[in-house]
Formats: C-alpha cells, sequence, structure tokens
C-alpha cells in the first residue's frame, strides 16, 4: 500500500480552481519530484499535502489513515521552504530545536539531537549565529536540519534550491540526495527545474494545468514522453504523424519508413524525435528514408549549429556539428537514427 | 564626489536652520533657565520641585496615567492590528476604520467624551437603568475619565505602528511553526509576538510621550483635582507667571518620557535580538 494517497483532489481559491480531480501515490522511501511550470498546482499541491491549506474536495490518506483533516501541527511531516522561512529572531540552535521544543522532549536530548543533525548538515560551530549572518546556502542547511531533525514522517521540499547560485545548487541536491539514501526518508519535491529533478528522484510526476500528465522514473520521461506537453519539456522538438506498417515499425505521411523507442497499441500515432537524433546530408546522397528539405534558418550555438529545415512532413530543427557545411537555402536530405522515434498521443 | 556631497548639505540646510534655530535652542535656553538661579548655576529649583508633595503627586499621577494608557492600548491595539494585518480581508477599510479618529480634534473628541460620560451621559443612563447603581456616577474629571480619552486618542497609533511591523512578518514564519508542531497559540507567543516587538515598542513610545505631553485632554477631561505635568507647566506659566518653575517641570517631563522611551527600546532588545 502506498505511503501518501491523494484521491481525486479538487483545491484553489475562491473561484479559481488550481487542482482537479488530481490523484497522486507515494510509496514509504521514494524520493518523488512535482515537476511543471509556474501555476501548473505543485506547490498547492505540497501545501495542501503538508496541511496549510484543506482541500475543497477528494481525500488524503496517510499510512492508511484519513489526513485530509488533520491539522498542520499534528501531522509530522518536515516542510522546507523556498524562502527557508528561519524565524530571524532565533539562533541556528533555537532554529532546529524548535520542532523538539513543540514535542516536549527533553533538554538533554534536544541538546544531543540538534547537534548531532548540525553534524549531518555540516554546520557544527554555527548553533549561535542568527540566520542573518549566514550565507544562502547555509540558511538553506539550517532549514534542512530543521525538518530533519523532527524525524519526519514524509520530507516536503517547495523549490528549496532556487534561491541558491548555480554552483551551489547542484552541491546541495547532491546533499539533499545522500542524505535521503542515508536517512531513508520519504520526500516529495517541487521544482520547475528539470535536470535539477531527473537528479535528485526516483520517481518524476510532470504536472500541467492541475493534473498530472506522466508520472515515471526519470529515464522513463526523458526518454519515452507520452504527451506533446512532455516531449517539449524533456527536448523533442520535431513533430510528425505516422501510421504503422508493422511491429514497431511506422511510416511517414511522405512514404519513409522509420522504427520507433517503444511500440504501443494503435494505428495512428504522432511521432518525435530530438534535433541531435536527426542526420542531415547534401542533398544528392542516397541516404536510405531520406527526408528532402531546404535549409530557412542557420543559428550558431556554440558547440553546435541549429538548422531549421523545411520538409514535406513539416519543420524540421536539427543540430549539426558542420558549422559551414550547410548554408541557407541549400538542399539537403535528413534521415531520422533508428530507434530514436517517440511515439506520443 | 566632493562637489556632489556639497550639494547635498546644501539640500539639508534649511531642514537644519529650522530645527536648530525653533527647537534646539529654545530647548537649551529652557533647560538653561531651569538651572538659573539668583546666584547663577544651583540646583535649588529641582530640589525645591521634588520637596514639593504637590508636585510629587502630579509627577506620580502623570507617569501612572501614561503607562496605564500605554498598556491599555497595547492590550486593545495588539489584538486588533494581529486581526487586520493577518486575517482580515477588507484591509484598507478596516485599516481607515482604525484611523478615522486621528481626523477628528482632540477637543472636540474631549467635548463628546464629557457627553457620553456625564451625570446624563449614555454611560450613566446605562448603568442606572439595568440596576447597577441607584445614582449616576461621576465618570468624568477623574483619573477614569482621562485615561479613555488617552487610550482613544494614541490607540490609532499603537495599531498603525504594530500592522507595519506585522505585516512584514512573513506567512512562511507562521506556516514553518505549525510545521514544526506548535499549535496558533505556541506559534503566536513563539513568532508573532517576538517578531512584533519592535512595533510594540514604537507604538508605546508614540503613546507614552503623547499622553506625557498631551495637554488638551487632561485639561478637559481632567479635574482640578487631577493635574499632570503638561497642564501644570501651564498653570505654572500663565496663572502664576513662574517661568522658571514652569521650564524645571518641562525639563524634568523631557528627562521622564526619554528615560521610559529607552526603558521600552532595551526591553524589547531583551526579547527579540533583531529588534
Amino acid at each position: 500500500m502506498a505511503l501518501l494517497e491523494l484521491q481525486n483532489i479538487t483545491a484553489g481559491y475562491d473561484k479559481n480552481i488550481i487542482l482537479k480531480d488530481f490523484s497522486l501515490q507515494v510509496e514509504r522511501g521514494e524520493f518523488v519530484s512535482l515537476l511543471g511550470s509556474s501555476g501548473c498546482g505543485k506547490t498547492t499541491t505540497l501545501r495542501l499535502i503538508a496541511g496549510f491549506s484543506e482541500p475543497m474536495e477528494g481525500k488524503m490518506l496517510f499510512d492508511g489513515r484519513d489526513y485530509t483533516h488533520v491539522p498542520l501541527h499534528k501531522r509530522n511531516f518536515g516542510f522546507v521552504f523556498q524562502s527557508y522561512a528561519l524565524f530571524p529572531h532565533m539562533t541556528v540552535f533555537d532554529n532546529v530545536a524548535f520542532g523538539l521544543k513543540m514535542r516536549k522532549v527533553d533538554r538533554q536530548t534536544i541538546e544531543k539531537e540538534v547537534m548531532h543533525i548540525l553534524e549531518v548538515v555540516d554546520l557544527r560551530g554555527f548553533e549561535n549565529r542568527l540566520p542573518r549572518e549566514m550565507s544562502g546556502g547555509q540558511r538553506q542547511r539550517v532549514a534542512l536540519a530543521r525538518a530533519l531533525v523532527i524525524k519526519p514522517d514524509l520530507l516536503l521540499f517547495d523549490e528549496p534550491l532556487s534561491n541558491l547560485d548555480a554552483k551551489l545548487r547542484v552541491k546541495m541536491r547532491v546533499e539533499i540526495r545522500r542524505l535521503q539514501q542515508e536517512l531513508g526518508f520519504t520526500a516529495i519535491y517541487v521544482t520547475h527545474d528539470q535536470e535539477e529533478c531527473f537528479a535528485i528522484s526516483d520517481k518524476v510526476a510532470i504536472m500541467n494545468g492541475g493534473v498530472i500528465e506522466q508520472m515515471g522514473t526519470p529515464s522513463d520521461i526523458y526518454n519515452n514522453p507520452q504527451t506533446e506537453f512532455i516531449a517539449r519539456f524533456v527536448g523533442f522538438e520535431n513533430f510528425f504523424e505516422l501510421t504503422r506498417t508493422g511491429e514497431g515499425r511506422f511510416k511517414t505521411e511522405a512514404g519513409q519508413e522509420v522504427a520507433v523507442t517503444r511500440d504501443r497499441v494503435g494505428e495512428r500515432f504522432k511521432g518525435c524525435i530530438r534535433p541531435e537524433d536527426v542526420l542531415i546530408a547534401p542533398a544528392g546522397e542516397n541516404v536510405p528514408g531520406g527526408i528532402p528539405g531546404e535549409v530557412m534558418v542557420s543559428t550558431f550555438l556554440g558547440r553546435h549549429n541549429q538548422l531549421n529545415v523545411r520538409t514535406p512532413i513539416g519543420e524540421f530543427v536539427v543540430s549539426t556539428d558542420e558549422h559551414h557545411a550547410f548554408g541557407i537555402g541549400s538542399a539537403v536530405t535528413l534521415s531520422m537514427m533508428s530507434n530514436k522515434v517517440n511515439l506520443i498521443d | 564626489m566632493r562637489k556632489k556631497s556639497r550639494i547635498w548639505l546644501l539640500l539639508v540646510l534649511p531642514g537644519v536652520f529650522f530645527v536648530v534655530f525653533f527647537m534646539l535652542i529654545p530647548l537649551f535656553s529652557l533647560c538653561f533657565g531651569s538651572f538659573y538661579g539668583e546666584a547663577g548655576f544651583t540646583l535649588s529649583n529641582y530640589f525645591k520641585l521634588f520637596g514639593d508633595r504637590y508636585f510629587q503627586q502630579v509627577f506620580v499621577r502623570s507617569l501612572r496615567l501614561s503607562l496605564l494608557s500605554t498598556a491599555v492600548c497595547a492590550v486593545l491595539g495588539f489584538p486588533t492590528a494581529y486581526y487586520i494585518s493577518k486575517y482580515s480581508r477588507h484591509k484598507g477599510m478596516m485599516m481607515a476604520f482604525a484611523v478615522f479618529p486621528m481626523f477628528t480634534s482632540p477637543v472636540i473628541r474631549s467635548f463628546s467624551w464629557m457627553v457620553i460620560l456625564g451625570k446624563k451621559g449614555i454611560v450613566n443612563s446605562f448603568l442606572v437603568s439595568i440596576g447597577l447603581f441607584a445614582k449616576p456616577q461621576s465618570l468624568l474629571y477623574n483619573e477614569f475619565s482621562m485615561t479613555v480619552g488617552f487610550v482613544q486618542l494614541f490607540l490609532p497609533q499603537m495599531i498603525l505602528s504594530l500592522i507595519g511591523v506585522m505585516d512584514n512578518i512573513p506567512d512562511d514564519l507562521t506556516l514553518a511553526a505549525g510545521n514544526l508542531g506548535a499549535t496558533k497559540l505556541r506559534s503566536f507567543f513563539h513568532v508573532i509576538f517576538p517578531l512584533s516587538i519592535s512595533g510594540l515598542v514604537t507604538g508605546s513610545v508614540l503613546v507614552f510621550t503623547g499622553c506625557m505631553t498631551a495637554y488638551t485632554t487632561p485639561q478637559l477631561l481632567g479635574g482640578t483635582d487631577t493635574r499632570v505635568l503638561s497642564t501644570m507647566i501651564y498653570q505654572y506659566a500663565m496663572s502664576l507667571r513662574d517661568w522658571t518653575q514652569a521650564s524645571v517641570v518641562a525639563v524634568v517631563m523631557i528627562v521622564v518620557t526619554m528615560a521610559v522611551s529607552s526603558a521600552f527600546n532595551s526591553l524589547s532588545r531583551r526579547i527579540n535580538p533583531m529588534a
């Protein structure tokens, strides 16, 4: 049975519905990310789980118990805020000790636990500082320690790294992943950063317009997106119609045969491929399954050139290492690398 | 850079001129006068004043009334400000209501209180009609009516200072406290209250200073038996023509006000090192 289960949740403010008939399951020990652009409902979902707001409809089960109306201070969930939300008038020690104090843990144990967790997040020696005397990365770790020290049944992260610079972000996400594997907590992590979420999670749920479009392992989502929205999100830029010709084989509207990564039940699909998986050659060369085209735009992107090519089955975006080989207006032949075409709905 | 800073100096000049000539110099001459006797510098004016039973009474009454009014304003203002800042849906309107009394002159307000608290006023009629008292009580021209007047006069300042500070407390902090296991009450005492202290202190200083120096309200709502420092100064200066004694009382008033204000400040720093 899933540790956390959201069943048919509807949530929002007044007439502004953000989640509609939303469901989610999280297994014990899993690190699940909610990925999506701003306004997709990911933070609303997280705040709902934390108990900051209640759903208008639907149920939330935790460990088999109905948690829908359990007040937030009675849920033993840690929450790491985007703003860190450290208490500015308390020292690092008091910030971290707060949750234990609320649980009426005795003084000696508090002292021991706080010092231990500060050791874990590498902040020993900082216990008497005030939050304003620390850097962003250090505050982030205080926030993490404060959430970890209560030994939460579930740890919730709301874009915890978005206020850090790029280098620190990478360092911290490795750190969070390490802690999660070491301590084995169950976590739900909200982010809009695709790389971050793929690097850190066991499972990714991609949200769009208040629903989960697809949930799966990072590699699953990266290689086999199921909708055009997700395909675009993970870097597919070329979309075209396909009709089945055999098992795992399809043909385009112009008749070229292609092999797909993963076959699905059905006759007609939309196919998609990444720019780097499309090969380009000068027109006239004999390429099996080649699509004739004309270069419209050439954009220099440093490591490679991006070409926009007009073909009978639509415009293709292609990337090539050969910077000067294809000028604007030149006739070319495109071919799709075998097993790189993905089927979407 | 140097040239620029001189231009800035020029801009500051009119303000500085005003403060120096119309406040600092009169203040110093007032202060100087209070130490001046027939034989030059002397403290005898102060000894004389503090030895006076009547002055002692007025002095203590002034302090007591101001502190009491400040406390009442804090107790009434804190929940009001908290509600307006964190829960009210019509914040602008609520703020306008809270500040509304500031738009009427203290004279008019004092007269209104005379009508309300008078022997035939609504409070007395009510108390008699429910049988609590057989005869109308004297609610006017005593410390009670003065406190009521002070509280109504200065409550908006307390509320405004508190709202200003509470608005700057992120909602995430109370959510974080709740998430860490604090009930609403505990998160109020551990988070909201200590973080509001600076507003409470600013408000208290404003209210206290206001009460100590207010003249119209104690003059109209207080009787001849309930003089305070400000009305006493008027009495010395205008009725008794004793300007030296008036300035001595004025200096005492300034010193006490400043001392109590800084006491408020240091108290707040002990509760919240940030403030």
